[in-house]
């Protein structure tokens, strides 16, 4: 770039303070805000080659950029060049099968992305009027979820959950699941978590096919990367450079797009990070103050419309397992389907590890799934609410004093909540059973079956890890057989 | 705040729980000590009486008293289950109900019909639940059960038994060995022949010679003491029962209450951790919203 090109519009670095700095620009000539500003400049010990987004216009032709990259090497009265417009990114068939970083600068060693178009990353969600309304399910074979949170066909559904819980397996279990079997784009957002799981994911989409053709997922999926290495700036944007990759396909090419965003939690902490930096008052648990509008800014544009429909699944993480967290809560009232990972299932050796009664999904509902799966799913939810109710007594006083109907309860209770753990795809070596992937018809049969007491008779380990009830019947004659063995 | 106000909640209720566990324990613990006195005290006196039995059955002086023979007619057997009324006991009416249904079904198969007599609400909704017929249900039997109420029942079966309407009587209950021994177990008291067997083993090891002198008559004697000998073993196994239903209730509700103080300090411990993390995230709050001003 030749910085001493005179129509270009240029600036000198004043402040930095960690990875947010100040520019001034001569009056009259100020950058607009979200406007890309770049540095670039080779020091002797170092090249300096960064994108800044202006954030606020303060007094005296000085405005205050966020970093999107590392700030080192950065010096105060380094020149930075006004790019005119936000960071823009390649849009188009061509993204499909690549990585790129938030900047849309391909990371994947595999050379330079001939883009017929750059879109800004910054844009405004679909008005009201282009918004597609139908609701139907979207089934994924995951028992627990098409069962008590059924996701919807170009809807939102988040994965909320502690450390360790299983967000990111039962991500990659949804892509090898959906995106296998789907025919349009699947874009892939990872944002500020671990670079080696992004690395994990890239290589399995490259061996995984697509249904029965030889071509792999990752022909069909774009990814996005800015992992926890980042400065907050990075992973501040790049679930938007993601969104604009799906936005093109939905609007432009009118196709199904999945976007798959790990973890939008990041989104909201990387705020935090760059918020108090930028001089804004902390608000509630030291948040940013603009937490709630961040967030919808940005989920309002995950939507579908009349030309195409984007369905998105997204992790969040919940700090110290408190949902009431307000990073978690701002992203829950965004989303069609909620699952809530809980730490007591996981804890038992349940996964997925899904708090049937605290996950919940709009489309739960006569009118969308049908009068039966409702009625399934409310009874297995209302019997599973009983044992939790009685769990403090029979604590305290032994399984004996309940009364038989409660016995009764608890005992099918029990087998439901071992039944709802199923083997995946992914998990295939860890657990040396193949994953399996159960109709909704299945799961809805084999849950009134337990719920009737079709199969009281049944031990509860025969229900772990199974798919349809007739494998947990297969399961509780191989444990019969191997105990007669011993 | 919710997670620290819930947390109390539930705290609250189980301290309630524990009020009621701890004097349940209590009040068991002054009923078993009178339950107890009155099952020893009519111990000694049974296990005299039904030895004399034994000894009379052993004698060959007198055989002809239809409650001691053994029947060839198998056609009508009384299962009595005796269970509590109450429940906070353990697994006593449990272990009771299963001793006496593994029982049951070896009945069925021996007679033809099996009448189930049930004395306690809990074994009576139990067997309900489970679909059984109840021919008989006794409710008035509590930690207290008096011979006046239990020779009612005793006469009705000798009458029964005597006109032949019943072949077998058995009895399901708690036996009291000792404070640290109980079982259930089940106990055919008619005939009685089968009560006595063991009595007179015993006899006849120790005391191979009869000393007895009988007046008016061998016959009269056995005629008065067998049907007595019934009542008081029928007697016995009630008394043994309530014994049993209050240690039972005693360590059931130790274990409630220890159970419940241990998750009481356990809510507690997470109580005020929450509430204390609560206050510590209001102060940081309020000192990073005040310097972010300065």
């Amino acid at each position: 770039m030749n910085n001493l090109d005179s129509n270009l519009n240029i600036g000198r670095i004043t402040q930095v303070i960690g990875s947010t700095f100040d520019a001034e620009f001569p009056e009259g000539h100020l950058p607009a805000i979200y406007n890309a500003v770049k540095i670039e400049q080779e020091l002797p010990s170092i090249s300096v080659k960064l994108t800044g987004e202006v954030q606020q216009h303060l007094t005296g032709g000085r405005v205050r950029c966020v970093a999107l990259g590392s700030t080192d090497g950065l010096v105060r009265g380094m020149q930075c060049v006004d790019t005119g417009a936000p960071v823009s990114v390649p849009v188009g068939n061509n993204t499909l099968g690549r990585v790129f970083n938030l900047l849309g600068e391909p990371i994947d060693r595999m050379g330079p992305v001939e883009a017929a178009e750059y879109r800004p990353i910054h844009r405004d969600p679909p008005s009201v009027a282009d918004l597609e309304t139908k609701s139907t399910i979207f089934e994924t074979g995951i028992k627990v979820i098409d069962l008590l949170t059924p996701f919807v066909r170009g809807g939102k559904a988040g994965l909320f959950g502690g450390a360790g819980l299983g967000k990111t397996v039962i991500i990659q279990e949804l892509i090898a699941r959906i995106a296998s079997a789907h025919g349009g784009a699947s874009v892939f957002a990872g944002v500020g978590e671990r670079t080696r799981e992004g690395n994990d994911l890239w290589r399995e989409m490259k061996e995984a096919k697509i249904g029965s053709s030889d071509r792999s997922v990752l022909e069909q999926t774009t990814m996005v990367f800015g992992q926890m290495n980042e400065p907050p700036g990075a992973r501040l944007r790049v679930a938007l450079s993601a969104l604009t990759m799906a936005e093109y396909f939905r609007d432009n090419l009118g196709t199904d797009v999945l976007l798959f965003v790990d973890n939008i939690f990041r989104f909201s902490q990387a705020g935090s990070e760059v918020s108090a930096l930028l001089g804004r008052m902390p608000s509630a648990v030291g948040y940013q103050p603009t937490l709630a509008s961040e967030m919808g800014a940005l989920q309002e544009r995950i939507a579908s419309t009349n030309k195409g429909a984007i369905t998105s699944v997204q992790a969040v993480y919940v700090p110290a397992d408190d949902p009431t967290d307000p990073a978690p809560a701002t992203a829950f009232g965004q989303l069609d389907a909620f699952v809530y990972l809980e730490r007591s299932i996981s804890a038992k050796g349940i996964y997925p590890a899904v708090d049937p009664l605290a996950s919940s999904s709009r489309i739960l509902d006569p009118q969308y799934v049908g009068q039966e799966h409702y009625d399934c799913a409310r009874r297995v939810q209302t019997m599973l609410q009983k044992y939790r109710e009685l769990q403090d007594i029979i604590a305290i006083l032994g399984v004996d004093e309940l009364g038989e109907e409660d016995k009764l309860v608890v005992h099918r209770a029990r087998r439901i909540e071992r039944f709802l753990s199923q083997p995946f795809l992914v998990a295939e070596v860890f657990i040396g059973k193949p994953g399996e992937i159960t109709p909704i018809k299945d799961t809805i049969r084999s849950f009134n079956e337990i719920c009737d007491g079709k199969w009281d008779h049944l031990p509860e380990q025969a229900f772990m890890y199974v798919g349809s009830v007739e494998q947990a019947a297969e399961q509780a004659e191989k444990m019969k057989a191997q105990s007669k063995r011993k | 705040m919710a997670k620290a106000r819930a947390l109390d909640k539930r705290r609250k209720s189980i301290t309630n729980i524990r009020k009621i566990t701890r004097t349940m324990e209590l009040v068991s613990t002054a009923q078993f000590r009178r339950a107890m006195e009155r099952a020893v005290a009519v111990d000694s006196y049974t296990k005299r009486l039904v030895r004399l039995v034994g000894d009379l059955v052993a004698s060959g002086l007198a055989t002809d008293a239809p409650l001691l023979e053994p029947r060839e007619k198998k056609e009508r057997a009384v299962l009595l289950i005796l269970t509590a009324n109450r429940g906070m006991c353990g697994g006593y009416n449990s272990g009771v109900l299963r001793a006496a249904l593994a029982r049951l079904t070896q009945l069925q198969e021996q007679f033809q019909n099996v009448e189930l007599y049930v004395s306690g609400s809990r074994g009576l909704s139990y067997l309900k639940y489970r679909k059984f017929q109840i021919d008989q249900f006794y409710g008035q039997f509590d930690h207290k059960p008096t011979f006046d109420d239990v020779n009612l029942i005793a006469n009705q079966f000798l009458t029964r038994y005597a006109k032949g309407e019943i072949d077998r009587l058995e009895v399901a209950y708690a036996k009291f060995v000792s404070i640290s021994k109980q079982y259930p177990t089940v106990e055919p008291l008619l005939p009685l022949a089968d009560m006595t067997k063991p009595a007179e083993e015993q006899q006849a090891e120790h005391c191979p010679a009869l000393g007895y002198e009988f007046l008016p008559s061998p016959q009269d004697v056995l005629e008065e003491i067998v049907p007595n000998a019934f009542r008081l073993k029928l007697f016995k196994t009630f008394l043994d029962a309530a014994v049993c239903e209050q240690i039972a209730r005693m360590m059931a509700m130790k274990a409630a209450t220890d159970n419940a103080d241990q998750m009481i300090s356990l809510l507690t411990t997470e109580y005020n951790r929450a509430r204390q993390s609560q206050i510590t995230n209001e102060i940081i709050e309020v000192v990073s919203g005040a310097s972010a001003v300065q």
